[in-house]
């Protein structure tokens, strides 16, 4: 009653959360593409999630720099003179241009129409590239070691778990009726959101039974609308169900178009909102401090 | 011993011949009078609705026994700042030579990475129109008045200040009065556990103040509509 709180805005607003979530997509699909070179069943998805995964980093990319408030600056993130590598943003950055340049080279190699041993070495030089995207974008978060979650050292490890399922999912949308690539993914996508599952559980316990801002902090996260994108969204219909839908067809070894899409289509709306509620979750606390 | 607490080398806590400028805010003498606020407004032309220092107040007690408490913010200059690690093309910096946390307003990008890694809350982003100066869209933080303290000044904040609260000079000096008072007095920094070494030493700040409090709980929900209102005719 009668106090004065400054109020703060926060860092960062929800348009990082759709570049996490498109750069966790285009991460997935590299890894399908250099997949598809060790794993027959995925060969049919080697072009197609090789150009998606260029286009979505065109995405992303844009949307990273127009979120800066000096977006024609982002050249200086790549000034020898300026960069600072003790911030995760600046191996970022590096890490984005390499996967540019790699992914153009493969694809430049792929339109050869032939399995050159050059394609599958471009193909894991990109697929390592962009494994680097989903942990630089993890370590932006848990190096801010006084924002309770995002201070977790899991959080890497959750986004690489994310990218794999987000991307399975979009490949499994992509590959259509070919059973065989399918099934491969199917399981992919199975122990990835489980993976999710077990990581989110253990954010939410460690949280819980943190300090006073942990605490709070698993409040702001678990109840109102944040609890619902969160509990509702990102949990129960992005990770419980899928998990659940695809573990029911990994036992009976067979699952139907409508089993897979539904799964595919729950993971990409559920690593959205997680996305969404881990980056601006435990933010809200801060304002007020 | 100051050698030996010393665990990060970006520290400037007892090395020979440097200057290690700190605050110290004595909130037993604060009156709320909000006359630093406005005289750092004065000096930078600080837009409406970001701010470089603030006196947020809480009333704590049950009544009868209430009292208005104070706490003077601002930026810590911390001697190990997350936010100068944080900055992507080192924007943002630390003077040795005084421990002053400066901005490169020329390079800032604008990614808002110190914001995200400063515990404080001290820096904003300049919005897009400013009355008299030309800085606009990077961000911005209190400077410790690096401009007047070079010439012998003391930081505007501390000119002002009416009950004498804020006392500023150098720790590394002992003949100074901050190492007076941090030596002859009981002090608190803010958020000690995120070891961030902060520069500005409170005497007498209250608990109900430097902590979260539970009623942060339901403060977003309360104060949406004024955030809103305030986004809606200020853009950042
Ligand atoms: S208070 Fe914040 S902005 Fe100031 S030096 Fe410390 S971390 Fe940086
Ligand atoms: S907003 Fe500017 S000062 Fe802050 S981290 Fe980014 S580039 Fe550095």
């Amino acid at each position: 009653m009668g106090d004065y709180v400054w109020f703060h805005d926060v860092s960062w607003h929800a348009s990082y959360a759709i570049y996490f979530f498109v750069i966790g997509i285009l991460a997935g699909l590299s890894f399908l593409s250099y997949g598809s070179w060790i794993t027959p069943a995925l060969r049919p998805l080697r072009e197609k999630a090789a150009y998606l995964s260029l286009l979505l980093l065109a995405v992303g990319g844009l949307l990273l720099v127009a979120d800066l408030s000096q977006p024609l600056r982002f050249l200086n993130t790549l000034n020898p003179a300026y960069l600072n590598f003790s911030s995760p943003l600046a191996w970022g950055a590096l890490n984005i241009v390499a996967f540019g340049v790699a992914s153009v080279l493969y694809i430049l190699e792929l339109r050869k129409g032939q399995d050159s041993a050059r394609g599958k070495m471009l193909a894991l030089v990109s697929a390592l590239l962009a494994l680097g995207l989903p942990i630089y974008t993890g370590y932006d978060l848990t190096v801010h070691q006084s924002r309770p979650v995002w201070n977790t050292p899991v959080i890497p490890v959750l986004f690489v778990a994310l990218a794999i399922a987000s991307g399975s999912a979009v490949g499994s949308l992509l590959s259509g009726g070919n059973a065989a690539a399918q099934k491969v993914l199917r399981e992919y996508m199975l122990w990835s959101t489980a993976g999710v599952g077990v990581i989110l559980i253990s954010i939410l316990g460690t949280t819980s039974y943190g300090g006073t801002a942990q605490e709070l902090t698993f409040m702001i996260l678990t109840t109102g609308t944040m609890g619902l994108i969160f509990i509702g969204g990102g949990i129960l219909l992005g990770t419980a169900a899928p998990v659940a839908i695809l573990f029911l067809a990994h036992m009976r070894q067979q699952a139907t178009a409508t089993m897979l899409m539904l799964s595919a289509l729950l993971i990409l709306l559920g690593s959205a909102a997680l996305r969404y509620v881990l980056l601006m979750g435990p933010q809200h606390l801060q304002t007020l401090y | 011993m100051s050698e030996e607490l010393r665990v990060s080398p970006i520290e400037t806590r007892g090395v020979a011949g440097k200057k290690r400028y700190a605050m110290v805010v004595d909130t037993r003498r604060c009156i709320g009078c909000m006359a630093c606020q406005v005289a750092c407004k004065a000096e930078y032309d600080t837009p409406l609705g970001v701010n470089r220092t603030w006196v947020p107040y809480k009333v704590v007690g049950t009544y009868p026994n209430v009292k208005k408490q104070f706490l003077p913010r601002l930026c810590n200059h911390c001697d190990d700042p997350p936010c100068v690690r944080n900055c992507p093309v080192d924007a943002t910096y630390k003077v040795e030579d005084g421990g002053f946390v400066l901005q490169r307003y020329e390079r800032c990008i604008g990614c808002r990475s110190c914001m995200a890694a400063c515990p404080y809350n001290a820096r904003f982003m300049l919005p897009a129109h400013r009355t008299y100066s030309s800085i606009t869209r990077v961000v911005d933080k209190c400077t410790f008045c690096f401009h007047r303290v070079t010439q012998n000044l003391v930081p505007a904040c501390v000119q002002t200040c009416v009950g004498r609260s804020r006392v500023f000079g150098d720790l590394n000096d002992p003949t100074s009065e901050v190492s007076w008072l941090v030596t002859r007095n009981a002090t608190q920094v803010l958020r000690p556990e995120e070891g961030t070494k902060p520069h500005v030493f409170y005497i007498g700040a209250d608990r109900n103040q430097t902590e979260f409090g539970r009623d942060a709980y339901s403060k977003p929900e309360v104060m949406e509509p004024e955030r809103s209102a305030f986004k809606r005719h200020f853009k950042i």
